[in-house]
């Protein structure tokens, strides 16, 4: 299997090609035809995570070139798994509208959205995992954590 | 793991690592994502402490927050709402090739109740970054976690290595419960950051497994 996250996300040259400027704050939300995830008018219940990993299907990425701009470069930057929140601050669109796009693109099948699961606080399982992780984080200076 | 045919799917079900299933052998299988929640009042030290851990340089990115008007506390009123919009910056750390964990910086502000559902909901807890001469810049954030119940530690920057206050001092101003830990750290220490997290998560683990226990 080949993993996702070994490397910092970064390197995805596909973003770099974004001229660098803040996209326009009215387009998007023209892009979503005026839909706010979240709230009436979209899905019903909470809005998904903003940890909600994102990633593009092979069909998504072989279709690259048939979308307009906003969606193909979300799609490009789920070459490698993202976060919703890592695509709306490297792509500079709102995580709402970032929401409303990746689900359109769900539906039409370019990308595969993995909800968490809801209750990951809840489970001692997945805590443990965590807290084993972080304690081998070495320090500043190398060190790993005492005893 | 499953992938129902919408294409939404749920990682981690089984620690994530399963085999791809039939679906799309192409798509990479994200980490599951958790998250911690780091606040604190303005220039506390909330992007130098996500900073010190994260594995990539911090992102921003914008994000809607309901804030609550003051005078929430007159039952007799009801407060006003108002959604806003506020920068967040937000940083991960790859724990396992089935684990990722994101540390979102929230900002905090005076006079306000904040709701960050948007950041919080499902959040394995949090973390109260407080500048010891600023005590009432963190009450928000104080008053948020312990009203949604959710694990956190207060954590006082020690500004120049130096604190001013002693811990019960602090504890005593900002009158939380006994059963928060109030803790000194130097966010630019990445070492520090990562035991300060820990408190945190290990509180977090004492009290699912006392709940399984009652259950
Ligand atoms: N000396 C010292 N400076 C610190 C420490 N932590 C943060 N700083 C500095 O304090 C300033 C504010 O820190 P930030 O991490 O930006 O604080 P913040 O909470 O993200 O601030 P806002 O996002 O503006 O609310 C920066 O100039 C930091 O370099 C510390 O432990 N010691
Ligand atoms: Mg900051």
């Amino acid at each position: 299997m080949k993993v996702a996250g070994e490397e910092p996300v970064e390197g995805d040259g596909a973003l770099d090609e974004d001229g660098g400027g803040r996209a326009s704050a009215v387009r998007p939300f023209l892009l979503t035809a005026g839909r706010v995830a979240g709230t009436a008018g979209t899905s019903k219940g909470p809005p998904i995570p903003i940890e909600t990993q994102v990633v593009a299907t092979s069909g998504g990425l072989a279709a690259l070139d048939s979308f307009a701009s906003e969606h193909r470069e979300i799609i490009a930057a789920c070459r490698r798994p993202q976060s919703l929140a890592e695509l709306a601050a490297r792509l500079r669109l709102h995580l709402n509208v970032v929401r409303v796009l990746a689900d359109d693109l769900r539906a039409q099948g370019r990308l595969r959205v993995y909800v968490p699961r809801a209750n990951a606080a809840q489970d001692a399982s997945v805590l443990r995992r965590v807290i084993d992780g972080l304690r081998t984080v070495p320090d500043s200076r190398g060190f790993l954590r005492e005893g | 793991m499953k992938a129902d045919p919408s294409g939404t799917v749920s990682p981690g079900a089984a620690g994530a690592a399963g085999s791809p299933g039939a679906a799309d052998a192409a798509v990479q299988q994200p980490p599951l994502p958790v998250k911690m929640v780091i606040a604190g009042g303005f220039g506390v030290g909330k992007t130098t402490t996500v900073a010190s851990i994260s594995e990539i340089e911090p992102l921003t990115t914008e994000a809607a927050i309901t804030t609550v008007a003051a005078g929430v506390d007159d039952l007799s009123h009801t407060p006003e709402k108002t959604t806003t919009t506020v920068a967040m910056d937000f940083g991960c750390i790859t724990l396992d090739p089935t684990l990722k964990l994101y540390l979102f910086g929230t900002p905090g502000q005076e006079r306000f109740g904040f709701m960050w559902d948007d950041v919080v909901e499902g959040a394995l807890g949090g973390l109260v970054i407080v500048d010891a001469r600023r005590l009432d810049d963190c009450y928000a954030a104080v008053d948020y976690f312990e009203n949604r119940d959710i694990p956190f530690a207060v954590a006082l920057n020690a500004f120049d290595g130096k604190v001013e206050y002693e811990l019960d001092e602090v504890r005593w101003a900002l009158d939380v419960s006994d059963h928060v830990p109030v803790t000194v750290f130097d966010a630019r220490e990445r070492g520090s950051v990562r035991d300060t997290l820990l408190v945190v998560l290990e509180l977090a683990l004492e009290r699912v497994e006392r709940a399984q226990g009652r259950a």
